[in-house]
């Protein structure tokens, strides 16, 4: 049969993608408003819970083969140079030591968009890869890094964005250090008509700082060839972008190269790109005819595998005493890092909020520190925090309570695109979440209004992000004879529950135990293919392909069953994981019933998630409340609780949601008020090396977290109804937080994180 | 991490001789939470390390009353925490031990070895040839000093992470040391130096010297101490500014007091000054908030550790004003 395919489109992290969707042959039930399911949605536990809890799971950090070498890659010192000579004797010398590779006895490999190479003479940033060593032991290679000797032509170099982008700056690139050359500017209406416009105009200057990944696994990649075919083990976002990286790089056919991936520990965005370290250790792996294993330290990944860009934000609204925005006008500068990274914000100015002037220029700055990747919702999480902020202080000026303001203004069609959402609930949220936090009697009605050196406030923030998924995503069942099912997917669970609402889903169309049922995914062998796990895609892509093979296994059963019944398929019916005769109960026979009497030992499906909807927007929307209390006499901001109220579709897994919120809200509460990079300004350094001087938060910097899903299903994106969580969670809890501290002190906080110094410091002006 | 030869000898003086007279070739291990550490970045690069784990009798933790608390150098954080005498009579060092790091790092991390950990700076942490490593120049300085100390310090800026110490030193207590032949005692205010006693060593301790026990003299009646530790973070996380304060009062008048700071200068800081003016003084928020008001004196702000001037003196007057009430 030949496959019809339609066009599709949906966002991946900030950018549109359009694929092509194949048409399923399959008519499952739409899994609308009103679905009443048993399996999904409930709080069914992990099932790899076990395996995680008992310590047998393997992440590809303990994977150990055989005759197994180990891979270090030496860093540049400096924060720009390049390299004049290297001598390695020294190193080799070492007892132990395999091989050493370096720009000098390896093949141009073209990397970050041909702005760079794998090994690359020119170093841009104090973290660039200049040699690698392989060894007997890591201990080993450790040392031998060590000895070998680099002659470097220390060059000027830039840390400050604003500095890179002045003429007389040191070079990164010849062609200049503004990313593309020229700012992201996006226009809708007429800014300067929509100031004019205005009764009341605020104006103001936010900063947001770099914030590192931090994924609890480190980045790490094992990886052997067997003749010439190689197998690499991944901690990663996506197998098959890394496998199509590493075949191109090295030059072989995509098929000789397995990406296998079975447990990871976090990504954050920072997994997204293939790491050169993979690549690295494959052309090592070849020259010495042994696996290699690499992995990360923390200084690396404090250094080398991504961030979240700072920013610089210059933000100016209009609007009328009645409260209609008039005009919205963000103007930012944000750090690449060394190689190109969009550092841009302005996607939530452009779209929460209902107005027809609206101007956003975003430079991305390319300095010489390490680069940027997609961070959990990047651009949004900083700027929601800047537009929510002087959305507040509008307000303010206005006399208009935060929440009143924002509802006038609130947007009942997709700003950029001028189409309707596929569904909208923050207006549900707002109602939902004010409630529970005590908007309305428990705000202090004068900002810093409570008596006393301990004061508490109540602030919120507003979230969209896109999140709905789209095609290609399959799913392949195969169901044996005794009615157990396997489920292959070429998607990766993150941590966030991939495996479990597989099992899911696929229980729940065939209606049969999640015992019965094995995932295998994470495989670029042996699944077939999955887009990378970014931008909130995963379950909203997944999910229907799942669910849509169960739907066509279920068609294939009928069918069996009435050829075995000598009937027509019109005369069966599918209940409860079993066939019978609609006009005869008795006649039911369970699926391994059915799988006896064939000569097939397995059926196969495969499905596919459904093209996204011609002429909507998908979006997820939602908003989180924070309670604050802050000392005024030490600047130590307490969060007390936080209650978050969103629209995300259908929920999968009820235990799983709350546990991505809560991540989601911790780590925004990290970037609020303790995470950030450091760099001494006079040597280009890091400082902040390690996780005792990068500040996560603990448990003991965890408030309440209560969350409210407003949503039942989204039927018009899929069958499934399902938006991703995982940016969403995070996006609006530094905004809330910062509006909490300003309603509790009388005090506006500008720039990230809201650290005691910053505060005393305000508060003392 | 270089390589090196590892000795667990069974005496103190043994261990003192293995330690030998060079403190760049031989180095003590207890808990080992910071020497690791150090030893990873290479801050330290011995030769030799000396497991002090083995000695017998320096783990105890004694109590007799009129006589005080005798403290053994490897008793564990986590030790002292849990101890009921320690915590119904020295509630400052009860506080202080419950503050360090977390639970695990409290498990492993001794006394001894939290009074002579490095100093916080993360140019001295981290690869850069500062003052204190025999290079040129104090980076903190014209570089990130959010963290660096507002007193005591000058040409290196460094800030001593000792809880422990901050709190006995509230407590006047006194260090033995053994140095290869015979114990001696000095007070812990005189334990600790200034960069510009000594650019290099934060501590009195000579090479081939161990601190073996800490006295606590007895608690009186009517004392209270009590320690607060100001951090960013809920947990493990070192002290922005700490205050340990013991007051002895006889009916609502102070007799006898000593506030001590952690976090702001290169040892545990003493503010003379606060201590001698509470004397003979009926605390209340007025008077006590007057006489913070006047300490830290020839404090002073590097450009980004101001606000440490402000924090310290308002968690003074807060805990002198909690323990007098």
């Amino acid at each position: 049969m030949c496959a019809r395919f339609i066009k599709s489109k949906h966002f991946f992290e900030e950018g549109m993608v359009e694929s092509l969707a194949e048409v399923s042959e399959a008519n499952g039930k739409v899994w609308d408003e009103d679905a009443e399911l048993d399996v999904v949605g409930k709080g069914v536990s992990r099932i790899d819970g076990y395996d995680k809890v008992s310590g047998t799971a393997k992440y590809t950090f303990d994977i150990k083969l055989p005759n197994m070498a180990h891979a270090k890659i030496l860093r540049c010192p400096h924060p720009h140079a390049r390299i004049k000579r290297i001598d390695t004797s020294k190193a080799l010398n070492l007892k132990g030591v395999l091989a050493i590779h370096s720009h000098q006895n390896t093949p141009t490999i073209p990397w970050f968009w041909n702005m760079s190479q794998l090994y690359d003479a020119h170093l841009r940033y104090q973290g660039d890869e200049v040699a690698t060593v392989v060894a007997e032991t890591e201990r080993i290679a450790s040392e031998a890094i060590k000895l070998i000797e680099v002659d470097y032509e220390v060059l000027p170099f830039v840390l400050d964005p604003s500095e890179a982008m002045k003429d007389d700056a040191p070079k990164l690139y010849e062609q200049g250090n503004i990313l593309r050359g020229k700012p992201d500017i996006y226009e809708r209406g007429d800014i300067e008509k929509g100031m004019a416009e205005a009764d009341m105009i605020v104006e103001d200057k936010f900063s947001t700082q770099v914030e590192v990944h931090h994924p609890t696994e480190v980045h790490c990649s094992v990886v052997n060839w067997d003749g010439d075919r190689l197998t690499v083990y991944d901690s990663t976002q996506g197998i098959f972008a890394v496998r199509d990286t590493v075949a191109s790089s090295l030059k072989i056919p995509t098929s000789h190269v397995r990406v296998i991936k079975k447990y990871m520990g976090g990504g954050f965005g920072s997994k997204l790109d293939t790491g050169k370290y993979t690549v690295i250790a494959a052309l090592l792996a070849r020259e010495i005819g042994r696996p290699v294993r690499i992995a990360m330290d923390r200084k690396e990944m404090n250094q080398s595998v991504g961030n979240r860009p700072d920013s610089f934000q210059h933000l100016k609204i209009g609007a009328k005493k009645d409260g209609t925005l008039t005009a919205l006008s963000h103007y930012s500068i944000g750090s690449s890092g060394a190689y190109p990274s969009g550092a841009g914000c302005s996607w939530p100015m452009r779209s929460v909020y209902q107005c027809d002037n609206v101007k956003t220029t975003d430079f991305s700055v390319l300095i010489n520190a390490g680069q940027g990747r997609a961070f959990r919702a990047p651009g949004h999480v900083q700027g929601t925090f800047g537009m929510e902020s002087i959305i507040d202080m509008m307000a303010e000026k206005i006399g208009m309570d935060p929440l009143e303001f924002r509802l006038i203004n609130y947007a009942e069609q997709d700003q950029v695109s001028r189409q309707p959402y596929t569904s909208k609930k923050l207006r549900e949220a707002y109602e939902q979440g004010a409630k529970a936090i005590g908007w309305w009697d428990r705000r202090q009605k004068v900002p810093g209004g409570m008596p006393g050196p301990l004061k508490r406030g109540i602030g919120m923030a507003t979230q969209i992000w896109w999140g709905g998924g789209g095609p290609p995503a399959y799913a392949t069942m195969k169901l044996n004879r005794d009615g157990s099912l396997d489920v292959l997917a070429g998607t990766q669970d993150l941590g966030t529950g991939t495996y479990t609402f597989i099992a899911q889903v696929a229980a729940e169309v065939l209606e049969i135990p999640m015992d019965q049922i094995s995932v295998i995914i994470g495989d670029t062998a042996t699944c077939p293919y999955c887009a990378s796990s970014g931008g909130s895609t995963t379950a909203p892509s997944v999910a229907p392909a799942v669910k849509d093979a169960g739907e066509q296994m279920k068609e294939k059963l009928l069918s069996a069953a009435a050829a075995i019944m000598e009937t027509s398929l019109t005369n069966m019916t599918y209940w409860g994981g079993k066939i019978s005769l609609i006009s005869d109960p008795s006649t039911s026979m369970d699926i391994s019933a059915i799988m006896q009497k064939m000569n097939e030992r397995i059926l196969v499906t495969t499905g596919r998630r459904s093209a996204n909807p011609d002429g909507y927007a998908i979006n997820t929307f939602g908003a989180q409340f924070a309670e604050v209390e802050v000392d005024i006499q030490t600047g130590k901001i307490h969060v007390l609780r936080i209650v978050a109220a969103h629209d995300i579709g259908r929920v999968l897994n009820q235990q799983m949601l709350e546990n991505q919120f809560h991540g989601g809200i911790i780590q925004g509460l990290g970037f609020a008020l303790l995470e950030e990079r450091v760099m001494d300004p006079y040597t280009g350094t890091l400082l902040t090396m390690n996780m005792c001087d990068y500040k996560m938060p603990t448990m003991m910097d965890t408030p309440q977290i209560d969350v409210i899903i407003v949503s039942k299903s989204d039927p018009l994106i899929s069958d499934v109804g399902a938006k991703g969580i995982g940016e969403p969670a995070m996006i609006p809890t530094a905004a809330a937080i910062a509006n909490a501290v300003y309603n509790a002190i009388g005090v506006r906080m500008k720039s990230l994180p809201i650290t005691p110094n910053k505060v005393l410091d305000a508060l003392n002006a | 991490m270089k390589n090196f030869t590892y000795k667990s000898p069974a005496s103190l003086k043994d261990a003192s001789q293995l330690l030998g007279d060079d403190w760049s070739q031989s180095i003590a291990l207890a808990g080992g939470t910071d020497l690791l550490n150090l030893m990873k970045n290479e801050v330290e690069t011995p030769t030799r390390v000396v497991n002090l784990k083995q000695i017998k009798e320096l783990n105890k933790i004694e109590y007799n009353s009129g006589y005080g608390l005798k403290l053994g150098a490897l008793a564990t954080i986590a030790e002292i925490a849990a101890h009921p005498v320690i915590k119904a009579k020295y509630r400052v060092l009860h506080e202080a031990a419950r503050e360090i790091a977390s639970p695990q790092l409290g498990n492993m991390g001794t006394l001894g070895g939290n009074l002579c950990q490095r100093p916080r700076c993360w140019y001295y942490r981290n690869e850069f040839p500062c003052l204190r490593k025999g290079g040129d120049i104090c980076y903190a300085i014209d570089g990130k000093n959010k963290f660096h100390c507002i007193i005591g310090g000058g040409p290196c800026f460094i800030v001593h992470p000792s809880d422990m110490a901050v709190a006995l030193m509230a407590l006047d207590a006194n260090v033995t040391i053994f140095d290869g032949e015979k114990n001696h005692t000095v007070p812990i205010s005189e334990f600790y130096l200034l960069p510009e006693q000594d650019m290099y060593r934060e501590t009195v301790l000579k090479p081939g010297e161990i601190v073996t026990h800490i006295y606590v003299p007895d608690v009186g009646s009517g004392e209270k101490s009590g320690y607060f530790k100001f951090k960013e973070r809920g947990i493990w996380d070192f002290a922005v500014v700490s205050v340990a304060v013991m007051l002895r009062k006889k009916g609502k008048t102070i007799r006898e007091a000593r506030v001590t700071l952690g976090g702001i200068a290169p040892k545990p800081w003493l503010e003379p000054h606060v201590s001698e003016n509470l004397i003979n003084l009926v605390p209340d928020e007025d008077n006590v908030s007057a006489i913070c008001d006047q300490s830290l004196r020839n404090a002073f702000d590097l450009g980004q550790n101001g606000y440490k001037i402000l924090l310290a003196k308002n968690l003074m007057k807060r805990m002198i004003l909690k323990l007098a009430s």
